[in-house]
């Protein structure tokens, strides 16, 4: 492997690991207010708990996050300093302002730690609102900015020059706001299936359930709402994307020769040098319904775009069959929490509860496939149609070892987080015994 | 514009090394206490940075933003040329953050304790370290652009522009002056053996700052450094360093009539100094390679994106400075509206 497929591995990989501590960061703070709004009203010492374990959580995985958000904003320009050097005057808007929330972000839960007994109630309260309201609006500029990359706008591109800069265009450009409505959707449902099934296993395991109940009561609604509201942004995504990137839909769809009236596959492997697909399930014309809004609309194949212009076409098929039946397994275990609503003996079930608990790390790997769609469907360009990924890579020659060293430090911070995590389940349940 | 932009990359790059620096000095205080000194120096960190390093560490990253929006041919050699220190920097920057948290966070206090506090002590020994090997490596003129020599080896590109005595005195120097910042800033926070502990600690920071800066200067200047020669040819730069010295002595006599706002302040005028004549020396030649002097108005970013940014770091800042500054008020680290 050269040096750009490891300068690639570690963008991936550092930024897969980032995804997911910035996304439990960002919704988690919103369990915890409502656990404290709990206890304002109720006066009920279990939500109080409750809260206090959460935010232990918060401030776990913000610090996490802000640490290898740090690392990130150093390694775009490490890693592809050509991309920087040209894409940093017109994307910065975002940037900035996502520096200016997340500073935002970091005050406000200086105030919400180190604020119990000290501020007023309601306002130190409100401080933990601000947290998650930062917390998304950072996550929306960041995912303005990877817009950008897919619908490069507020600039001219002429001569291998970028003139005519407008930061306002750049920040607004067309992929933002599917983009980052489905990125936000996609952490509430990750993060509250991720909480609700640790705290379903806590209710399989007998332990406080009192406790452990309410929490997942929060979660799960929160959770429920925002997987039935995704896949209405999956749809405009997809229409969104098959009129601006209709390669990347194509690859998605391992969608190889143009047709009218276009196939949906579901499943199926994928051969790239035969450009076939076997083992699908194909449902007539619906490819062109869901894309176009029309069942014989021409949906372009692969073979029309030119060969160096096409992106790996096997992996983001898989991803996207991933992302869209997790998505859809979500759904339905939501409509499964609404149905034991009414249905309360489920909740004396064992299967019940273990269903939560297999739910809980699906929106994340969810997340990751999704994210590996639009990142990889990208593909050859960094900037579409203006700068391709070999271009903008490090001169810096050793850039695996750079990978390795990623690997390496994410790993133990990953299982060091995750070890902390559990232990402060165990204690809480102690401290409650 | 410009010069708004240029002023909030300066002040983000005050607060960093004065703020950020602080963070790092108190784990570099607690790397070099006694045993018997070290659980209080723990507790006094935790309650004096705790509610605030997190926003502190955010100077850094407005930096870089600003660096890489408005100054794209700065952002893109000091992220080619200086890869490898800042990759070990982010590795200080991720461990001390996390066993920061960790260590204060942990549900469970036993023995995994001991390796997050070593954690946190070496990662704020070794940030500061490298960010001064990083910023010596700019000015020292050792850097080679690949467009001059592309034949190059691979040391001699990437890393003996950082890897040389001046920019292990530089990484030292920042070091000592993060270590004096905390030492002095901790004093006004404890009481009784801890006060004297830190008194102490105060004291031996400050003795090593001025040798290290001393020796720093002699040996740049020997060693025939451009930056620094400059810096000593330049009256205004070395009148301020002077006064900086100067200027310990009251210093001193603050901590001992107990006066710990005005301590402060002094602490914070002598870097504000230092900084003053380390910029005022190139201004506005920051970079410094072999072969040519680099202006930061240069090859600057498009009007319309300097306007843009201006205005961005204008708002923002109207809403993070009066925040960041109750933050600091409530948490007891300013001390203006109080009588001390």
């Amino acid at each position: 492997m050269e040096n750009l497929d490891y300068a690639r591995l570690q963008m991936a990989f550092t930024l897969g690991f980032h995804i997911i501590f910035a996304c439990i960061g960002m919704v988690m703070p919103f369990f915890m207010v409502v656990s404290h709004y709990k206890f304002l009203k109720t006066r009920d010492p279990i939500y109080k708990k409750l809260t206090m374990a959460w935010l232990k959580g918060v401030a776990i995985f913000f610090v996490t996050g802000a640490v290898s958000g740090t690392a990130l904003s150093f390694e775009l320009g490490m890693l592809w300093p050509g991309f920087m050097k040209h894409a940093g005057p017109i994307i910065g808007m975002p940037f900035s302002l996502e520096g200016a929330a997340f500073f935002v972000e970091a005050i406000a839960l200086g105030f919400y730690l180190y604020g119990w007994n000290k501020l007023p109630e309601k306002f130190h309260w409100f401080t933990g609102i601000i947290i998650g309201v930062a917390g998304v609006a950072s996550g929306i500029l960041v995912v303005s900015a990877n817009g950008w990359m897919n619908a490069p706008s507020g600039f001219d591109f002429i001569n291998g020059e970028f003139t005519n800069i407008d930061p306002v265009k750049a920040l607004l450009n067309p992929a933002w706001f599917t983009q980052a409505l489905h990125m936000t959707l996609a952490a509430f449902v990750a993060t509250s299936f991720g909480v609700a099934g640790i705290h379903a296993y806590q209710i399989y395991k007998n332990r406080n359930v009192d406790l452990h109940l309410k929490a997942f009561k929060i979660t799960i609604i929160i959770g429920t709402v925002a997987a039935f509201l995704q896949p209405i942004s999956g749809d405009i995504s997809a229409k969104d994307v098959a009129k601006r990137q209709p390669v990347k839909l194509a690859a998605l769809e391992a969608h190889f020769e143009t047709q009218k009236g276009a196939p949906l596959y579901i499943g199926g492997i994928v051969n790239e040098e035969n450009q076939k697909v076997t083992h699908k399930i194909a449902i007539p014309k619906a490819l062109s319904f869901l894309a176009f809004g029309d069942f014989d609309a021409e949906v372009k194949g692969l073979n029309d775009f030119p060969e160096d212009e096409r992106p790996p076409v096997a992996i983001v098929h898989y991803a996207f069959q991933l992302m869209v039946g997790l998505g859809v397994a979500m759904v339905l275990a939501g409509i499964i929490y609404l149905i034991s609503i009414k249905k309360k003996s489920w909740l004396q079930s064992k299967y019940y509860w273990l269903l939560f608990i297999i739910m809980a790390p699906m929106g994340f790997l969810a997340i990751e496939a999704g994210w590996v769609v639009t990142e990889v469907g990208r593909q050859p360009w960094i900037i579409h149609q203006v700068m391709k990924t070999k271009d903008a890579v490090t001169p810096v020659p050793g850039m695996k070892y750079s990978f390795f060293f990623y690997l390496v430090l994410y790993t133990i911070l990953a299982l060091m987080v995750t070890w902390l995590m559990h232990r402060q389940i165990k204690s809480l349940n102690q401290k409650l015994d | 514009m410009l010069y708004v932009v240029l002023f909030f990359l300066l002040f983000s790059l005050l607060l960093y090394v004065m703020l950020g620096g602080a963070d790092f000095g108190a784990g570099i205080v607690e790397l070099f206490t006694s045993r018997k000194n070290r659980s209080h120096t723990r507790d006094i960190i935790y309650r004096v940075i705790g509610p605030v390093w997190e926003a502190n560490h955010i100077w850094l990253i407005i930096l870089l933003v600003i660096l890489w929006v408005a100054f794209p041919v700065y952002f893109n050699i000091i992220v080619i040329y200086l890869h490898i220190p800042l990759t070990l920097v982010l590795l200080g920057i991720t461990i001390r953050g996390v066993a920061f948290v960790f260590r204060h966070y942990d549900a469970v206090v036993d023995q995994s304790q001991f390796w997050y506090n070593w954690l946190f002590r070496i990662g704020s020994f070794m940030t500061p370290v490298f960010l001064g090997l990083s910023f010596s490596a700019l000015i020292s003129g050792k850097i080679i652009l690949i467009e001059d020599h592309p034949d190059a080896s691979f040391y001699e590109f990437f890393i003996q522009p950082w890897l040389n005595i001046f920019s292990l005195l530089t990484g030292l120097f920042f070091a000592s002056l993060c270590a004096f910042l905390a030492a002095t800033l901790l004093i006004g926070e404890s009481e009784g053996k801890a006060k004297e502990h830190f008194s102490k600690s105060s004291a031996t920071f400050t003795i090593i700052l001025v040798v290290v800066g001393f020796v720093l200067l002699s040996y740049g200047y020997s060693f025939d450094i451009k930056f620094v020669r400059d810096f000593i040819e330049n009256p205004i730069a070395i009148g301020s360093v002077i006064l900086s010295g100067i200027l310990l002595l009251p210093l001193w006599k603050f901590i001992k009539q107990q006066r710990r706002i005005a301590s402060r302040y002094m602490a914070g005028i002598q870097v504000i100094l230092i900084l003053f004549a380390a910029i005022v020396t190139h201004f506005p030649y920051f970079i410094i390679t072999a072969q040519q002097e680099i202006s930061i108005l240069d090859n600057i970013a498009p009007a319309s994106t300097i306007n843009n940014l201006g205005w961005m770091l204008i708002i923002g800042g109207s809403i993070i400075l009066p925040g960041l500054f109750h933050l600091m008020k409530s948490f007891k680290m300013i001390k203006i509206l109080e009588k001390s």
